[in-house]
């Protein structure tokens, strides 16, 4: 990954969002200083309003902001709770980690969330996460990442390994939820429905890069870079014909084959200009917040395809 | 717990099943050696100058049943005096004596060295097993593989006997092999002979140990590794648990497999210990089965036979039911 700038605005949700590999996890993983090797973050920082430079800190000091100052809510949130441990008792795990004195409030914390997830909160609390189906322990998941009152909420793919049901149902709860209590929120996702039912501002993310970002209708409603004009392009209509969804052709490029120079998306680009093979292109500014990483931006429509 | 209850009766039953087989398949074993050992003995008997019903009495006392009469009953006298914990007498090894005292007497030592031998194997295989995987890039890690692997590959007795040779025939550390030495203290609730004890208990548990550590090490290394790549331990790093507590997770979460096997391999170390037995001298029940298997002495036999086999049975149920303890997916499933 590289040239990955993003301003995660308190209290709104930012969406990033790009194909499998595009290095979204990644990008969240680092934003825990939490890179898996053989990964590792050569340079650049990760500051969060009251803490500082989260990429700076090791030891105590970083597990202490984890969890507490940023957490996360993980994909396969499922898989996230130990076995052997009752779920009341991981959040008592969870608030003496974080040296939280009054640990009665923090469980009440937790019974409240459940509620409000329309979970029942004693039978969760006292189960082991065998006792519950997908969907509970996807909102355990929740529970657990925004029981201690994070300030950022990293979501990665919060819905992918949901049933259709599920999903919906989690995106209501997580809306709800964020906006009861205005968390700022990273959602991480490939699935442009999730960023239109929740996101107010989007990145869109290629090959480790940010090629596009501005707020959500902007995005989606005038896109200014190739590739996101192909994502969503890509979606089947509910309404008209399923065939009109065109799927983009290609694949984006693995780790060993991004472009060292020029612009990475270019091999799958239907306009290619020639300047794209040497030039990198810069994100610049179209106008109220709403960035574009591409030579033609703006005279997209401008040219035949 | 009424559950409990219904489990552990039907764990019981099903141990006593097994029991009864182990001791008919026993019974055949001996009517089919050749010479009919206790046929033989009546014979011999005879031969002393007792009269035919003496000696079919004397015999009938030692085996438990009438050597001379149809095999059918013969098995229903051996049976109902096993229920009855009445094993026959000793034919050779000590004549005349009951084998339940016998078995009583040679018990104690057994435990003594299969339980600690366990204990302290597990222990000292599950932390360098531990070590092992949590430094498993670095030089530490990869020496307690090798050594793990090594030691497995050693044959226990080759092991104790290199310890005797080089603490008791080259050096004297030890004066005398045995659990005790017989001059200086004699049994009995005093300081000085539980050192003396555990003075010479020291070479055959670290003869266990060290033959045992390889493949604890190994198992509880794999399973610690397994264990780190679950996802549930991640999140907890990410969610900021303490190292104290995350620690605890992987700990508990990486014993679970190894412990059936730990719970298995205390009824198998029964048998297994006869090696240890007899080449530090412990009166135990390997040693009496090795000679009572050198003396023809087929009641002693038996008796060490169903010792050994309701340690493993015993040991197995307990396992089941200390596994349902340990890990709370066993106990709501069916």
């Amino acid at each position: 990954m590289r040239e990955v700038a993003l301003d995660i605005p308190a209290g709104e949700v930012t969406a990033i969002i790009g194909e499998s590999g595009s290095g979204k996890t990644t990008l969240a993983m680092a934003m825990l200083n939490a890179v898996q090797p053989p990964g590792r973050i050569v340079s650049g920082s990760v500051k969060y309003g009251k803490v500082g430079d989260i990429l700076a800190m090791d030891g105590r000091q970083l597990r202490l902001v984890r969890g507490d100052h940023v957490s996360m809510m993980f994909q396969t949130a499922q898989n996230s709770l130990n076995p052997l441990k009752r779920v009341g008792s991981q959040v008592l795990d969870l608030a003496r980690s974080h040296g939280r004195k009054d640990t009665k409030a923090v469980l009440r914390e937790a019974s409240d969330l459940c509620a409000q997830m329309s979970l029942n909160a004693d039978r969760v609390l006292t189960s082991y996460q065998h006792e519950l189906s997908g969907g509970m322990r996807q909102r355990v998941g929740i529970m657990l990442a925004l029981v201690l009152q994070p300030a950022v909420v990293l979501l990665d793919e919060p819905t992918t390994a949901l049933d259709v049901l599920s999903q919906s149902e989690v995106l209501q709860i997580l809306r709800n939820l964020q906006r009861a209590r205005r968390f700022s929120a990273v959602l991480i996702t490939h699935d442009m429905g999730v960023v239109a039912e929740l996101a107010d501002r989007v990145a869109v993310m290629y090959a480790g890069q940010v090629v596009e970002r501005g707020r959500t209708q902007q995005v989606l409603i005038d896109p200014m870079h190739p590739y996101t004009r192909a994502l969503i392009a890509s979606i089947p209509r509910l309404t008209g014909d399923p065939a009109e969804a065109r799927a983009l052709p290609g694949l984006p490029p693995a780790l060993t084959t991004i472009p060292r120079q020029g612009c990475v998306f270019r091999a799958r680009c239907s306009y290619h200009p020639s300047i794209a093979d040497t030039e990198v292109p810069v994100l610049q500014d179209m106008g109220d917040g709403h960035w574009v990483a591409c030579h033609l931006a703006g005279h997209l429509d401008d040219r035949s395809t | 717990m009424k559950r409990f209850l219904l489990r552990l009766a039907r764990k019981l039953l099903a141990g006593i099943v097994m029991i009864w087989v182990v001791a008919t398949f026993t019974f055949f074993l001996v009517r089919l050696m050749p010479g009919d050992p206790a046929a033989a003995q009546v014979e011999s008997l005879i031969q002393q100058g007792y009269s035919e019903e003496q000696a079919k009495a004397v015999a009938g006392n030692m085996y438990g049943f009438i050597p001379t009469d149809p095999v059918p009953i013969q098995y229903k006298d051996y049976i109902s005096r096993l229920a009855h914990f009445d094993l026959g007498q000793s034919t050779f090894y000590a004549t005349g004596e009951p084998v339940s005292h016998l078995v009583m007497a040679a018990l104690p030592w057994t435990i003594f060295l299969v339980s600690m031998g366990i204990l302290v194997t597990f222990a000292i295989g599950v932390i360098g097993g531990v070590i092992a995987a949590m430094k498993r890039d670095s030089v530490i890690g990869g020496t307690i593989t090798l050594l793990g692997s090594v030691l497995h590959g050693i044959p226990q007795f080759m092991i104790a006997l290199v310890l005797v040779f080089i603490f008791y025939v080259r050096t004297h550390v030890v004066a005398t092999l045995g659990p005790y030495d017989v001059e200086q203290v004699s049994p009995g609730a005093s300081l000085g002979y539980i050192g003396n004890l555990a003075e010479h208990a020291v070479l055959p548990i670290a003869a266990l140990a060290i033959s045992g550590f390889g493949f604890w090490a190994l198992a509880m290394k794999s399973s610690v590794v397994t264990t780190l790549g679950d996802d549930f331990i991640l999140a907890s790093e990410l969610r900021g648990i303490k190292p104290s507590i995350r620690f605890r997770y992987i700990a508990r979460n990486a014993f679970l497999p190894l412990f059936t096997v730990l719970a298995i391999s205390l009824g198998f170390a029964f048998g297994g210990v006869i090696f240890i037995e007899l080449i530090f001298v412990y009166p135990g029940i390997g040693k009496m089965l090795n000679d009572s298997v050198g003396q023809h002495d087929f009641p002693l036999m038996e008796a060490c036979f169903l010792i050994i086999t309701a340690a493993v049975i015993v040991s197995n149920i307990l396992a089941d039911l200390l596994y349902a303890v340990i890990d709370p997916r066993i106990r709501t499933e069916k």
